[in-house]
């Protein structure tokens, strides 16, 4: 006796909802959506490049707010779209297979080129949306390796979607979306609501999506964000990602032995918080932009980098390596590449919002400077020193 | 028409050929195992579960509603089932840290079933005029 699973046939799906003329239009919005992400996905990977070959702008200081803002907005905006996409397209799963090798063949690499795109945005989206919670329930795979990876492919799978579907794309927008040209042959029952609804339920999640979470980084929205990861409320009303406690570093950070270490070459110089209170004192307005996708503006107050640079006599150019307090963690030394060590809006912040800096915020000192990811603006700054 | 199809496939196929390649090239040989059990769980949990589910849904609208209200039911619940989706990751909190109070720090149920009511609640508005309109005059609109 062979048990065969109950699975429907192509024709068995009746609904004039589940059509290409639909599948399309869906489908044009979540691929715009898809390449805003890979570009501010790329746009964040150049920014963490310790030593980039084309330098990564300091301007505007926001840059990085909104891209990395965008980046994971959109990438939120992706679930609805890709849901109902799949939808729409989910009867196509159980087409029969063609006779005839060439055919055969054909179908055979579409169906394979779709899996994978269909398999990319669902990890993408899955592992997007967890990182963006700070929830990790995978055991070994580097998120970020990962995350790179698999946006080439899905970027590429989505090409070639595409190219195939070119046709089938030309002819859904040159009509209207009730249009039953495209549509399979079953599927001629009228569904609960039109076509437009359809589309505009898309929208309409959407949007809402949206704007439950958004909050993180739009300020204004934060009151509606119901479902945002941060209300936004912190120590000088910014949050924490990795608190003191956490790294290891609350018995060193409030230690009275404390001295910061200017090196250059066989130059050293040893600053405790004192000294570095003693220094001119500048103030920025600068935001830390979390490639979490959260951000928020903060009035900064400590030395300027450059001064503390001079201190040590270091050249306009010199790159610049910056090690923390932190007994480990990848980010315990992070490269500061040259433009953003000799902007004058780059600082060692000592306080924030006119006292002085939380523990969590990085006390005794911490790096500050303009468009800069927020994982590499280094807290509890024990190290600075001029490599090239 | 055709070239420029030959030439975007080409470029898809060597795009997807580099992300397979880095990932490959960047992580050890456990790692992508896990990636690759993830990349089709990911697509079973949506064809095998999430398709299956709303197929159910679909075939129960009819027998729960009238004609009327079925428009606006539609539109409420892909509404609420993609934005639910969406929230999987802070309704559960997996992501809390004891020692940081600035993550995950609103309260996500009440806020999720504020939104969940006011969705329904709208709905529920639309569904009940279509009602009456579809009384008073037989073969009123739909939503």
């Amino acid at each position: 006796m062979t048990a065969r699973l109950p699975l429907p046939r192509e024709a068995a799906f009746t609904s004039r909802l589940r059509s290409a003329a639909v599948a399309a239009r869906v489908g044009a919005v979540l691929g715009v959506c898809f390449a805003v992400c890979f570009v501010t996905g790329i746009i964040s990977h150049w920014a963490q490049l310790p030593r980039p070959a084309v330098p990564f702008p300091t301007s505007p200081a926001w840059g990085y707010r909104v891209t990395q803002g965008l980046h994971v907005t959109t990438g939120i905006a992706c679930v609805p779209l890709l849901l109902v996409k799949l939808w729409t397209v989910y009867p196509r799963l159980f087409a029969p297979v063609p006779k005839g090798a060439r055919r055969l063949l054909l179908t055979t690499l579409e169906r394979a080129s779709i899996g994978v795109l269909v398999a990319s945005a669902i990890f993408q989206l899955a592992t997007g949306l967890a990182n963006a919670a700070r929830w990790y329930p995978w055991e070994s795979f580097s998120f970020r390796t990962t995350h790179f990876a698999i946006a080439w492919v899905a970027i590429g799978a989505l090409l070639v979607h595409i190219a195939v579907k070119l046709p089938v794309i030309r002819a859904a927008f040159g009509a209207d979306v009730d249009d039953t040209a495209l549509d399979r042959p079953s599927a001629t029952v009228p569904g609960p609501v039109s076509r437009r609804w359809l589309l505009r339920s898309t929208w309409i999640a959407t949007g809402v999506a949206v704007v439950a979470t958004v909050g993180n980084t739009v300020p204004w929205l934060r009151g509606v964000s119901v479902l945002s990861v941060r209300s936004g409320d912190g120590p000088g009303g910014i949050p924490i990602n990795t608190s003191a406690a956490r790294a290891d570093v609350v018995a060193t950070a409030m230690s009275a032995s404390y001295r910061l270490v200017l090196v250059n070459g066989d130059r050293a110089v040893y600053l405790t918080r004192e000294d570095l209170l003693a220094m001119t004192q500048r103030s920025e307005k600068l935001p830390i932009a979390c490639v979490e996708g959260w951000s928020a503006s903060g009035t900064w107050s400590g030395v300027r980098f450059r001064d503390l640079l001079d201190l040590v006599d270091a050249p306009r150019g010199a790159h610049v390596r910056i090690t923390s307090l932190q007994p480990k963690g990848a980010y315990r030394r992070t490269d500061l590449p040259s433009n953003f060590a000799d902007d004058d809006r780059t600082l060692l912040a000592l306080g924030l919002e006119g006292g002085p800096l939380d523990l969590d915020h990085g006390y005794p000192a911490r790096l500050i400077a303009p468009n800069r990811p927020g994982v590499l603006q280094t807290k509890w700054v024990s190290r600075i020193e001029v490599v090239a | 028409m055709m070239p420029l199809r030959v030439l975007l496939g080409a470029l898809g196929v060597a795009v997807g050929l580099y992300g397979a390649w880095l990932l490959l090239d960047r992580q050890e040989t456990a790692q992508v195992v896990e990636v690759a059990v993830w990349f089709l769980v990911g697509v079973l949990v949506h064809d095998a579960v999430v398709a299956p589910l709303a197929l159910l849904a679909g075939a129960a609208l009819p027998r729960l509603l009238p004609v009327a209200a079925r428009g606006p039911a539609v539109v409420g619940l892909v509404v609420v089932t993609t934005v639910t989706v969406v929230a999987i990751p802070v309704l559960g909190r997996f992501g809390a840290l004891p020692d940081n109070l600035t993550l995950l720090d609103r309260p996500y149920v009440a806020g999720w079933a504020v939104l969940v009511g006011l969705i329904a609640a709208a709905a529920a508005a639309v569904a009940v005029r279509n009602v009456r309109q579809a009384r008073s005059a037989a073969g009123g609109p739909q939503a």
